[in-house]
């Protein structure tokens, strides 16, 4: 019986654990980010740029959650969604991730003032219309979607570089 | 790491010549990066026929005394656009008399963005007190030959034989948040330049913004 308990109250542990949403956001610049990225350069990574106050973004935000549920136990998956939201909006940001359940990590950019640097660092044929996914492979790009992308689009994408 | 990177790179350059090589081959043309559509610098932009917020009907060839255009992709709902609203306004009164006018057209198609609609664009250019033409891009067609991709999107144009010509493609300036921090005023500093008969300093920048709507 103390064995069972001790399960239960490990499962209970654990499922606590897997629904804890992330509470803060880091607040990072170009430089950060691109670190960031780097530290996954044994996955494939998938980076999605996306701000609250963008329509298209949150529409595909859902797909990406159910994409992310499927894939984030396997260790050669992970992804980052990064919000452009305004610095000054960090807290909507966080009540954003609550209310939709963003279980994928986020981070914000906080560097508008030179995204004439960056954003060609990201993909030269990047014109700043967000949304925009990036594929990464052992820390190198692989794929630049421009645009929305479907559940299937995404997944077929995943899998295909995975 | 490193050499890694030499390794991989030296297999990019061997695999590049080899399919080049196999393309000479087969006779197949190389492909041109056909992903980029739209307007370069220097290229000659199109006139356009297209519905003013007071019902009329606006061309560019209308201003007969313009020396150039600014032209701007916006829209009414986007943050982004909205943030710009001012300073639109701004470089229209500043330029204006130089004889380089704002012509703002509105790209969105209102069925997928609503907001974007012709009446609120009417309520939109009266509550900001638009001082340029604001026009719809009915159909859908402008906006693609230019190659605007979001909201705001500025086309500097200069009138060169009759012909207007892209000078500047990009953003209004570097800060979309807040207008006093922006340390560098890309579309100032265009129009400034073609005014001395300058070349100008940056001709393409880029920077965040709304997609365009397109029709589905």
């Amino acid at each position: 019986m103390k064995n069972f308990l001790g399960i239960l109250f490990l499962i209970m542990g654990l499922s606590f654990y897997q629904a804890q949403l992330q509470e803060d956001v880091p607040m990072m610049k170009y430089e950060e980010l691109e670190e960031r990225i780097q530290k996954e350069n044994d996955k494939l990574l998938v980076v999605n740029f996306w701000s609250t106050t963008c329509a298209p973004c949150v529409k595909e935000l859902p797909d990406f959650m159910i994409i992310n549920e499927k894939f984030k136990n396997n260790p050669n998956f992970k992804m980052i969604l990064v919000s452009l939201d305004r610095p000054k909006d960090k807290e909507k940001v966080i009540q954003f991730i609550k209310k939709r359940n963003l279980t994928a990590e986020v981070v914000l950019l906080d560097d508008i003032k030179r995204m004439n640097t960056w954003i060609p660092k990201f993909d030269k044929n990047w014109e700043g219309n967000i949304p925009v996914t990036i594929f990464y492979k052992n820390g190198e790009k692989v794929h630049f979607n421009d645009g929305e992308m479907s559940k299937e689009e995404l997944e077929n994408t995943i899998n295909k570089n995975l | 790491m490193k050499r890694f990177k030499t390794l991989f790179t030296a297999f990019v350059i061997s695999f590049s010549i080899m399919s080049f090589a196999q393309k000479e081959k087969t006779g197949e043309p190389i492909k041109e990066n056909t992903e980029k559509k739209g307007y370069q610098v220097g290229d000659l932009a199109t006139d356009f026929q297209l519905k003013n917020i007071d019902g009329k009907m606006v061309s560019l060839k209308d201003f007969t005394d313009a020396k150039g255009f600014i032209v701007v992709f916006t829209c009414n709902h986007c943050p982004y656009a909205k943030s710009y609203e001012e300073r639109i306004t701004e470089l229209d009164k500043i330029y204006k008399q130089y004889g380089y006018p704002v012509i703002a057209i509105n790209p969105n198609d209102p069925k997928v963005q609503p907001q974007d609609g012709f009446k609120g664009m009417v309520t939109r250019a009266k509550d900001k007190g638009f001082t340029f033409p604001y026009l719809v891009d009915e159909g859908q067609k402008i906006y693609p030959q230019y190659g605007a991709t979001k909201t705001p999107h500025v086309f500097v144009l200069q009138k060169e034989a009759d012909k207007n010509v892209v000078k500047y493609i990009g953003a209004i300036d570097n800060n979309y948040e807040n207008a006093s921090e922006a340390t560098e005023h890309y579309v100032k500093a265009a129009v400034d330049a073609l005014i001395k008969g300058e070349p100008i300093k940056t001709t393409k920048t880029v920077a965040i913004g709304c997609t365009i709507k397109v029709k589905k």
